[in-house]
């Protein structure tokens, strides 16, 4: 058996954590229990990217605009790992903590059910920008896919990418009934989004008018403005605004319709 | 106790709450005092889950005033839900939270919170506490979420369905326990199902019908209003008929071979001098005070008749 921890009567009461921090580490304990987020987020992407970057070749492809395999490839990934948590993992807890009454249990104390909100955000953010950077320095110090050297412009572009998708995954919850549909809505519009990012067939070699449209979708406006800034170019205004535009449009929709009651 | 002094923690008047074209709450009012457990009975759909959900700053009434702790329940919820503790009906936790970590957890949303080994303790969660709430029975999770509307110390606490889904012990504890709180000062508003506990338990009740309230009292008087019953086996056959001239007597009837009169007031005073100048040997005597369920069963029934009475001209 587990042990319980000594009771604490007759000692003076320990100094306890705020409320929301309370709320953002429960919330980063209970994601910890559910493997396979904590596979297909964070251990598929990195086991990906050594499998890719060893097996493919080290010679720059026309394919590819001239550059390497696992360089095109490398921004991919990032995003495939922010996108399963924002559009994935996160809509699926929400929709279930509203399924179970917990937010609105949440609303009646102190601490208000829109924190819980803010705490997912927060882990969301967090934890992909987490796994960026690992995905950065493997893919470098690995197979020496170049550091991005227009920092504040990679940084602007994971930033803008990471809110798009959040805001997506808010509105996916907040026009979901159920965890089942989030989970359902989410798994669908993953494949089309991950598609014009280039995880199946990379931009570099898709026809001009395919690789037009993708450019006006969020991953797809996001791949090209990491790999620019990895050569140390400006991610591309329209790449910006584009995402900046997704993130506003549907953080608008997401608000407009979320309930935290069932 | 006794000394407490008496002030109004709550305080509802003329409550009204429409969803779209059904009323949920018909003009009720409401006044419960501080320490006092204050129930709320009434079948489904009487307006006790939406009354209880305006007191908690919940739900936005229609019209009507309501003051909890001196406080408009919308204008101040933050303050509100320092100091009011709620149970709602159906409220479940992530599935794989464990027991102490919920504790410990909203523990964290107040100021002055209890231990959350006090609670654990107190609601014999002491080995659960290294639970997931997905794997707690039902019973459990009921004690953990009277432990999580408690855990804030309220000064009001707000308890839907108290006791739903525990078994007849755990009731029992249960019951002791708000009445261990309730002695340090807590108020309790308690929506249930349960006659027996609301007699155990509360101070008054108040019975919901149709959104409005019935009556109001404490648990004994709204059962003393109906009287007594007085039931038994009577070996030479008695004449019902002499029974029903009787006065203080409202309705006779047979179970089985037993004779069952009920009445007001001084029915069972009034039997036994009949019995005695017929020479009936009465056998197996039971004589029983109406309860709060009597009381509820004749009032709601009395509100359904009134309903029907009206409805025909009103539709």
């Amino acid at each position: 058996m587990s042990s319980v921890a000594p009771t604490t009567a007759g000692k003076p009461p320990q100094q306890r954590r705020g409320g929301f921090l309370s709320l953002l580490i429960t919330e980063w304990a209970l994601l910890r229990r559910e493997p396979m987020i904590l596979f297909w987020a964070l251990i598929f992407p990195i086991g990906l990217l050594v499998v890719l970057g060893s097996a493919t070749s080290s010679k720059p492809q026309a394919a590819f605009g001239g550059l390497r395999f696992i360089v095109v490839y490398t921004p991919v990934l990032m995003t495939f790992t922010l996108t399963l948590l924002a559009l994935s993992a996160m809509p699926a807890t929400l929709a279930s903590y509203r399924d179970k009454g917990y937010l609105k249990r949440l609303s009646t104390t102190p601490i208000g059910a829109p924190r819980l909100l803010a705490a997912q955000l927060a882990l969301v953010f967090g934890l992909a920008g987490s796994v960026v950077i690992l995905i950065m320095l493997v893919s470098h110090f690995a197979y020496n896919v170049p550091l991005p050297s227009q920092v504040i412009g990679f940084i602007l572009s994971i930033l803008l990418t990471m809110s798009a998708m959040a805001s997506l995954g808010l509105l996916v919850a907040s026009l979901a009934t159920s965890q089942r549909v989030a989970g359902a809505i989410g798994g669908i519009l993953f494949f089309p989004l991950m598609f014009f990012a280039g995880l199946w067939v990379p931009q570099q070699s898709m026809g001009p008018v395919l690789r037009t449209i993708s450019q006006y979708t969020p991953l797809g406006a996001a791949v090209p403005s990491i790999t620019n800034s990895d050569f140390g170019h400006w991610p591309g205004t329209t790449h910006l605004l584009v995402l900046a535009a997704y993130t506003v449009v549907m953080l608008r929709i997401a608000i407009r319709f979320f309930r935290w009651d069932r | 106790m006794a000394t407490a002094v008496t002030t109004e923690v709550v305080s509802v008047d003329q409550l009204k709450v429409r969803y779209g074209d059904t009323v949920a709450v018909n003009d009720i009012s409401l006044h419960i005092n501080r320490g006092e457990i204050f129930g709320i009975l009434g079948p489904n759909g009487a307006g006790k889950t939406t009354t209880v959900e305006c007191i908690g700053g919940l739900r936005k009434p229609d019209s009507g005033s309501i003051s909890v702790l001196g406080l408009d329940p919308r204008a101040h919820a933050k303050e509100l839900r320092e100091r009011v503790g709620v149970q709602l009906q159906t409220s479940e936790l992530p599935d794989k939270v464990y027991v102490r970590e919920a504790l410990e957890l909203f523990a964290s949303f107040y100021t002055d919170p209890r231990e959350p080994d006090e609670l654990l303790r107190l609601l014999r969660l002491e080995e659960k506490a290294s639970t997931r709430y997905v794997n707690l029975s039902g019973g459990q999770r009921q004690r953990l979420s009277i432990a999580l509307a408690l855990i804030g110390r309220p000064e009001l606490a707000i308890l839907d369905e108290l006791t739903t889904g525990l078994d007849p012990q755990s009731r029992r504890e249960t019951w002791k326990l708000i009445e261990g709180i309730r002695d340090e000062g807590l108020t309790v508003i308690l929506v249930t199902h349960f006659m027996e506990e609301a007699e155990y338990l509360c101070d008054r009740v108040a019975l919901f019908h149709h959104g409005t309230v019935r009556a109001i009292d404490t648990p004994a008087n709204l059962g003393a209003g109906l009287g007594q019953r007085i039931s038994f086996r009577s070996t030479p056959a008695l004449d019902l008929d002499k029974v029903r001239e009787l006065p203080e007597v409202r309705a006779v009837h047979e179970q089985g071979e037993r004779i069952v009169i009920e009445g007001s007031g001084d029915v069972v005073a009034g039997v036994i001098a009949l019995l005695v100048s017929e020479r009936v040997v009465p056998e197996q005597t039971r004589v029983e005070q109406s309860t709060l369920d009597d009381a509820f069963v004749a009032l709601t029934a009395e509100a359904d008749a009134e309903l029907a009475a009206t409805s025909g001209e009103a539709v």
